[in-house]
């Protein structure tokens, strides 16, 4: 029997401890109980940002990456955190496990960091929900005082937003009394961290999604796996963003059912509005090809395969629909 | 090959043989963590591999210390600290407690009652046991020793009323609850008011026995104030309700964070210290240096604590505690039982953020398919994991205030203090647990 | 000799300490008055919590800050007192090991990459992993310097004092 200790920063509650616990299960029951995930919750082990160095130098086998964490050890990785017209959950997940399975220049790149690639999750789309304010326009964020993150939180600020910052422990309480008018978020999350409570609009910008959230493993545990065990990990991993996909689909539409009985108004924008919001996302994703060009990846490249698989994915699910509602 | 889970045993036996020898309890937790969670790593694979074990050794201890300091949100604690200090040194303590001395000087015991209510009050606003400990030991225990009050009460007083941080809202417990538990953070927070102001109650009273029994550990004074001489005594205390208004003022009118607040409260107090011409240039800058002598010692113990942790989430002791516990089908009240048992054992050593995060994910199922109220199993949780922080070996608050205090009240003095107030605190959670109604009735009302 | 150095380190640590103050405050007050944000404030404040925790570590030290349980060992002798507390100093040496150890690993490892932090400014990872080391080394050296120094002591027939011995002088 072999047991792969697993550090994961979040609590196991929620649609991503759902998946990982679903990729435990699968795991031991595809090999008839030789393989075992001993997941350690909450960050006990290490928290999200000593994640890498953690499972490079042993401290758990594998564990759940941020790529957010590592803009430049892992800027592979952070090719599915780009605020580009990516709003579908499973299709963003597909489109990035297939790069980070199939490119050669980002497998290589991992060897060096000792990490090897398992699967992927994501957080869906980005959107945004406020109190006593409405983003009805991409002109309404001018003045608002928005806690953002990432590139999507740059985007906010270049659109005339008053930046604050803060933990997404603290948004609940920062839109409570005032101290931010708008958090950026993700409709299941919004719901798991009961946001819906003190909010009074949520606004579906559908935007990219910070989908460089997955697992990775420390290259010498895979190394001592035989191969059929590396073949059922690689199996499981990949399966795992379909059974994810269904699970943050349901969770977020279930969310903004939710959030509708809760009185919280709904906000669709406008084709063009959202347009706005991708348009000035786009040097941020030149300053992410940069980077990936400083460190040896052929940045450039990936981006265009990139929207590529997104495309291809795209079109596969408009052709044939999601694979949990086939058959 | 050495079964982890005896690992583990063995490391707390050794924790608590190194205390008892003297060894700061910082390095007592950080090298038994260390040397455990080497063998641990060493004998995974049932061979010895002792270089592999090293490098995931070493990067466990670091990882989990350095996180710990490279914190934002922790940048509270230094600056809490340096506020209580700055305001000592700027004589803005002193007149609180001058213009309490001039209110309260009938009232057997009555600084050290206020001293709680304070503590109330201060937790209400940051949200963190330890930074309250730390800021109020600083401002109340000096005054209340410099007023004849016994070392025992003043400090221990000071500790149990820092307990209080986490069960009056807000609460970074409670919200790690939440999330753990996917419990409305709202009704949690509103549940843990009414056993908050309970606990604060019983605090008082014991202070209240004590004194009346032991009349001589807090003096009256048997000075008659005029009304005049009470009132310029409340208005000299004017800078400390200013800061009072900034701090609750600024966080509920939404203009800063409780992080934040902590910054803008040094700086205000600076200000107002020169202004009187009470705080000098020197006064600041030895204040400042006493802050970092004692944060330093503070967070290297939690660091120590926190390696603990992450050492027993390796040994798997938490799984196998809940599983004996799960097997043994026991009824709901020595369920309930068993699990505070758990939590309190679990507090004698560990920081409360690490019991959570090591017990939430195998403890919540379990008393949901006994089908148990998760928000009033929150304050349960919560006023347990308060209960943790003053019962020795390893209790946070009242290392603070040792630290913070120095050499007129060393630990032993400070526990046995506590002593008190941990029966009362036994009392309270007894009530919480029996009568539901205690935690729910606000929550329900909503 | 280290003595000067644990007091530069310590005033430094203050000067982070006001300096995080003052940051924190000059970003509540942009954001009020001025509808902005200071840019990278989160990653400034993590930085600098290394330094104003850290670097006064070894002073600590030096002042025996570090909180001991002294009811059982009051039961002793003063020599035996004296030897447990070198113990001590040795057990903290060993505990500080590994962190010398990895800190090094972690600020070479971050030297030679040019990780950064994402954000305003990306500010390298470097300078707080520096810091750590520092921090951590100057304690280190302090305890060796403690042992050895107490060692000498008892070996010429005298006691090592404790925070209670103090008291019970004053
Ligand atoms: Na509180
Ligand atoms: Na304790």
């Amino acid at each position: 029997e072999t047991v792969l200790i697993h550090g994961e920063a979040g609590p196991n509650r929620g649609a991503r401890a759902a998946a990982l616990q679903w990729f435990a299960d699968e795991l031991e029951s595809r090999s008839n109980g030789d393989m075992r995930v001993d997941i350690q919750w909450g960050g006990a082990l290490f928290k999200a940002n000593a994640a890498l160095p953690s499972i490079r130098d042993g401290v758990a086998d594998m564990g759940t990456v941020i790529s957010v964490y590592y803009p430049q050890e892992l800027v592979s990785y952070g090719i599915a955190d780009l605020p580009i017209d990516n709003p579908d959950a499973w299709v963003g997940m597909r489109a990035t496990d297939e790069l980070m399975r199939t490119s050669d220049a980002i497998k290589s790149d991992l060897a060096d960091k000792g990490l090897v690639y398992i699967g992927t999750f994501t957080t869906s789309a980005v959107n945004i929900g406020c109190k006593d304010a409405a983003i009805r326009t991409a002109d309404d964020v001018a003045g608002l005082k928005v806690r953002g993150v990432g590139a999507y939180g740059k985007v906010f600020g270049e659109m005339g937003a008053n930046m604050v910052r803060m933990s997404i422990y603290e948004a609940y309480q920062g839109l409570d009394v005032g101290l931010i008018d708008c958090s950026q978020g993700y409709s299941y999350a919004v719901a798991a961290l009961k946001q819906a409570e003190v909010m009074d609009s949520y606004t579906l910008l559908d935007w990219g999604q910070v989908g460089g959230v997955g697992i990775f493993m420390n290259e010498d545990v895979h190394g001592s796996l035989s191969a059929d065990q590396q073949q059922l990990l690689e199996e499981v991993g990949s399966d795992m963003a379909d059974h994810f996909g269904r699970l943050i689909t349901d969770a977020n539409a279930k969310a903004i059912e939710d959030m509708t009985a809760a009185g919280v108004e709904i906000i669709e924008l406008p084709e063009e509005e959202r347009a706005k919001f991708l348009e000035l996302g786009e040097p941020f994703i030149q300053a992410w090809a940069d980077t990936a060009q400083s460190v040896g990846l052929p940045g450039t490249d990936l981006l265009n395969e990139y929207q590529q698989l997104i495309a291809k994915y795209t079109e596969e699910r408009d052709a044939n629909g999601y694979p949990w509602l086939g058959n | 090959m050495i079964d982890p889970s005896t690992i583990g045993l063995i490391a707390f036996a050794a924790v608590l043989v190194l205390l008892a020898l003297r060894v700061p309890i910082a390095f007592a937790l950080a090298s038994v963590a260390t040397i455990a969670t080497f063998f641990i790593f060493a004998f995974r694979t049932g061979t010895f591999m002792p270089e592999r074990a090293i490098r995931a050794t070493t990067s466990l201890v670091y990882s989990n210390s350095f996180d710990l300091i490279h914190s934002y949100d922790l940048s509270m604690i230094p600056l809490f600290v340096a506020l209580g200090h700055i305001a000592y040194r700027a004589e803005i303590t002193t007149k609180i407690y001058d213009a309490a001395k001039v209110w309260l000087t009938r009232l057997p015991g009555g600084v050290a009652m206020a001293s709680v209510v304070g503590c109330g009050g201060f937790s209400a606003i940051t949200g963190s046991s330890i930074a309250c400990a730390s800021t109020m030991g600083r401002i109340c225990v000096p005054e209340m020793l410099r007023m004849g009050y016994d070392p025992r009460l003043a400090t221990s007083s000071v500790a149990a009323g820092g307990t209080l941080g986490s069960l009056i809202p807000p609460s970074v417990l409670f919200i790690i609850y939440g999330i753990f538990t996917e419990t409305s953070i709202s009704r949690l927070f509103l549940a843990g008011v009414l056993p908050g102001l309970l606990t604060l109650a019983g605090f008082i009273l014991v202070i209240g026995i004590w004194v009346w029994r032991n009349p001589a550990i807090a003096p009256v004074g048997d000075q008659v104030f005029t009304r005049r001489e009470r009132m310029k005594a409340a208005l000299d205390a004017w800078p400390a309700l200013l800061l009072f208004l900034v701090i609750v003022g600024g966080i509920y009118g939404g203009i800063f964070t409780a992080t934040e607040a902590a910054a803008v409260c040094v700086v205000a107090t600076a200000l107002i210290g020169f202004a009187q011409r009470k705080l000098t240039l020197s006064g600041l800058w030895e204040s400042l240096k006493e802050t970092c002598i004692q944060t330093s010692a503070i967070f290297f113990i939690a660091a120590g604590a926190k390696i603990f942790v992450a050492f027993i989430a390796l040994t798997g002791v938490a799984p196998t505690i809940v599983s004996t516990v799960t097997a043994a089908e026991p009824s709901v009240i020595v369920l309930m039982l068993a699990i505070a048992l758990i939590y309190l054992l679990l507090g004698m050593f560990l920081d409360p953020i690490g019991i959570m995060v090591l017990t939430l994910p195998l403890m919540i199922p379990l008393v949901e398919s006994y089908g148990l109220n998760l928000i009033w199993f929150g304050v349960v949780v919560i006023k347990l994991l308060e209960i943790g922080l003053i019962t020795p070996p390893v209790g946070l608050n009242v290392f603070v205030i040792a630290n913070v205090v120095g050499r007129e009240a060393p630990i032993d003095r400070i526990f046995a203090g506590i002593a008190r107030f941990l029966s009362v605190d036994i009392i309270v959670l007894g009530l919480i647990m029996a009568f539901p109604i205690i935690s729910l009735l606000l929550p329900m009302g909503m | 000799m280290l003595g000067k150095l644990e007091n530069v380190l310590l005033g430094l640590g203050a000067v982070a300490v006001l300096a995080l103050g003052l940051m924190i405050s000059a970003n509540v007050a942009a954001r009020a008055l001025f509808d902005t944000a200071l840019p990278d404030t989160v990653t400034f404040v993590r930085e600098m919590m290394v330094a104003a925790i850290l670097f006064p570590l070894a002073a600590a030290t030096a002042a025996r800050a570090h909180v001991a349980v002294e009811f059982v060992t009051n039961w002793f002798g003063p020599r035996t007192r004296s030897w447990l507390i070198v113990m001590g100093s040795v057990i903290g040496m060993l505990a500080l090991t590994p962190l010398l150890f990895a800190g090094w690993r972690e600020f070479s490892s971050n030297w030679t990459s040019g990780g950064f932090f994402y954000g305003d400014l990306n500010l390298p990872k470097w300078p707080g992993r520096l810091l750590f080391l520092i921090g951590i080394a100057a304690c280190w050296i302090r305890l060796a310097e403690l042992a050895i120094r107490d060692t000498r002591t008892i070996l010429s027939g005298g006691i090592v004092p404790t925070n209670s011995d103090e008291q019970d002088t004053a």
